[in-house]
């Protein structure tokens, strides 16, 4: 490659600088992504604590300890959530592309209103969500008490299983619109002759929706379903920020339940255990999506 | 004869019944929806306007008394929520042109160069979207503290440059993808080097891609809180975390300041977000099914 020794620029072939550019993002990748993923698991197999220096090696036996545990709890309040946070937004979000996707006035306007909730920090989506379910000022309890449906303010947050209702709540308001976009996008790539066509032969509006819509945009819905499925089974913030993954564990998913063993129980070889069994379950359903989900361009 | 026009208006009746009834029932799905999207933003408005002795009473008032712009005063007066806000841009726009540079080059190179092991690269970088964060977080905080770099912006900046590329490259290779390589030939043949070719002639023709991808890793820096909570260290936070330690867990929240701390952390976002909006939503798309 280096003929022209007179030249005092190193010469490379195209092909090398190709490679070469793209060595930052891969450098960047190797040490920030790929790394810290087998490095966290390791830790799994050690018994080592952020308090004090020096590890040791365990092998299975952090892993053992976590599946005897907290395990079995941990897979359910995460697979609640996750499956409760992927289905509610998306049954918004179907409804909110669909009317959007009508000849409505004012069409524009409102497809750039309905992205502000997954437009706004999810941080503030938290504490949006925290201040309406507050038990003493509330305005949802407010509301409820008005309208008579409740007689008590309900403490929505410090109950387990309304505090794991409030958080799916707000985790769907956050990602409904997100749902929207794609669906729309889908529903505008039917071809308007199809519904017309089907309408002609005297297909009601259900009919059409459940022979037409559906099966033409079954690979976006898969899509959507699966993406949205894997995010919220790694979801963090808003557990955490909501109700610190209570109340007595109520909403501690594996995210948070890593988290808190690393970082507040600083106690890195469970916290590694979990976060193994964890990255097990996540292969499965990525290999699903990559078998399934780009199937269909 | 008769007959048959009766009918013909019967039908034609009852399809203008057929048409009422769509519509409304439109419009009152579009007013359940509505409420459930908006009733949150708008209680955040008022509530970051209301006077906190107005706030603090059961049962809250939709429609408040009194207006008041004293919370959003209160934000600008605290020395300490600057100091994170300060943070928070300086963090994200670091982010932002790091991730557009380094982006751009490995999109360049994904797009128009063919070597060995291209495609299985691509295919790794794009599949690390799926990795769990909280869990990378143990072994960074780690790599990190050994190289001193805990408690600084870099430690961010190097976290969330690296989260956004998977996206970012995705992005704009696509976008690079549709620029013919006889244009780059061309360029070569006038005698432009390598490097020019990037600079002068595929950034600009892709300015839409890069304005959107830049603009994504901003908003990525912008909205973190996990790694910055856990990296940044008090004097480094970002407004995130920052809000978080400055209102939450008090013994009494105050509301109405947190929620107009609320409408500023996220006024940036959805002022640029809308702006930019027409060359986000077909990358979102895209991005989304490929990704």
């Amino acid at each position: 490659m280096m003929k022209t020794h007179s030249l005092p620029r190193l010469r490379l072939s195209d092909t090398q600088f190709g490679i070469l550019l793209a060595l930052p993002a891969l450098a960047l990748f190797a040490a920030i992504t790929i790394y810290p993923l087998f490095s966290s698991m390791y830790q799994g197999l050690l018994e080592k604590s952020l308090l004090w220096p020096g590890q040791e090696f365990v092998g299975t036996e952090n892993i053992r300890a976590v599946l005897d545990d907290d395990f079995m709890p941990l897979l359910r309040t995460t697979l609640t959530f996750t499956l409760y946070a992927t289905l509610l937004p998306f049954v918004i979000g179907f409804a909110v592309a669909l009317i959007l996707n009508t000849s409505m006035r004012g069409q524009g306007l409102l497809r750039s209103l309905f992205l502000l909730p997954w437009l706004i920090p999810t941080v503030v989506v938290s504490f949006l969500w925290m201040w309406i379910f507050n038990a003493n000022y509330g305005v949802l309890n407010g509301l409820l008490r008005q309208t008579g449906l409740i007689a008590e303010n309900i403490n929505w947050l410090g109950h387990r299983e309304r505090a794991m209702f409030a958080v799916i709540i707000a985790k769907s308001w956050n990602t409904f619109p997100w749902m929207a976009v794609m669906l729309l996008a889908g529903l505008q790539t039917i071809p308007r002759e199809l519904n017309e066509a089907a309408a002609i032969d005297g297909a009601g509006r259900a009919r059409i929706f459940r022979h037409i819509t559906i099966p033409q945009l079954r690979g976006i819905i898969g899509t959507v379903l699966l993406l949205s499925f894997i995010w919220n089974f790694q979801h963090f913030e808003m557990l955490y920020v909501m109700t610190t993954g209570g109340p007595a564990k109520a909403t501690t998913t594996f995210s948070v339940a890593v988290y808190k063993t690393a970082f507040q129980k600083f106690d890195l070889g469970e916290a590694g255990a979990i976060g193994i069994l964890w990255m097990a379950l996540l292969s499965v359903i990525v290999a699903l999506y990559l078998k399934f989900g780009t199937d269909n361009e | 004869m008769t007959v048959s026009r009766i009918s013909e208006t019967s039908t034609m009746a009852a399809s203008q019944r057929q048409k009422l009834l769509d519509r409304a029932v439109l419009y009152l799905s579009f007013a359940v929806v509505a409420v459930f999207a908006f009733f949150p933003i708008y209680w955040m408005l008022v509530t970051s306007l209301t006077p906190a002795n107005q706030v603090f009473r059961f049962p809250p008032r939709l429609f408040p008394a009194s207006l008041t712009l004293d919370h959003y005063q209160a934000f600008f007066d605290n020395p300490t929520l600057l100091r994170y806000f300060r943070n928070s841009v300086l963090v994200s726009t670091a982010t932002a042109v790091g991730s557009i540079l380094i982006s751009t080059y490995a999109a360049y190179s994904f797009s128009k160069f063919r070597y060995a092991g291209r495609r299985a690269l691509m295919f790794l970088i794009l599949s690390a979207q799926m990795f769990p964060q909280a869990l990378l977080l143990i072994a960074l905080y780690l790599m990190f503290d050994e190289l001193g770099l805990l408690n600084s912006y870099w430690s961010m900046i190097l976290a969330f440059t690296t989260f956004t590329l998977p996206l970012c490259i995705w992005m704009l290779k696509s976008y690079f993808d549709t620029i013919p390589d006889d244009l780059i030939e061309a360029a070569k043949v006038d005698g432009a080097g390598q490097f020019q070719i990037i600079h002068r002639i595929l950034m600009p023709l892709a300015a839409p891609a890069l304005v959107s991808t830049t603009l994504f890793a901003f908003i990525r820096g912008w909205n973190d809180y996990i790694y910055a909570l856990t990296l940044a260290g008090p004097h480094k936070m970002t407004l995130p975390p920052g809000l978080v330690l400055t209102y939450i867990g008090e013994f009494q929240t105050s509301w109405p300041n947190l929620m107009a701390s609320s409408f500023i952390v996220s006024l940036p976002i959805v002022i640029a977000f809308l702006f930019m909006q027409r060359y986000i939503a077909g990358g979102l798309v895209a991005g989304a099914v490929k990704g």
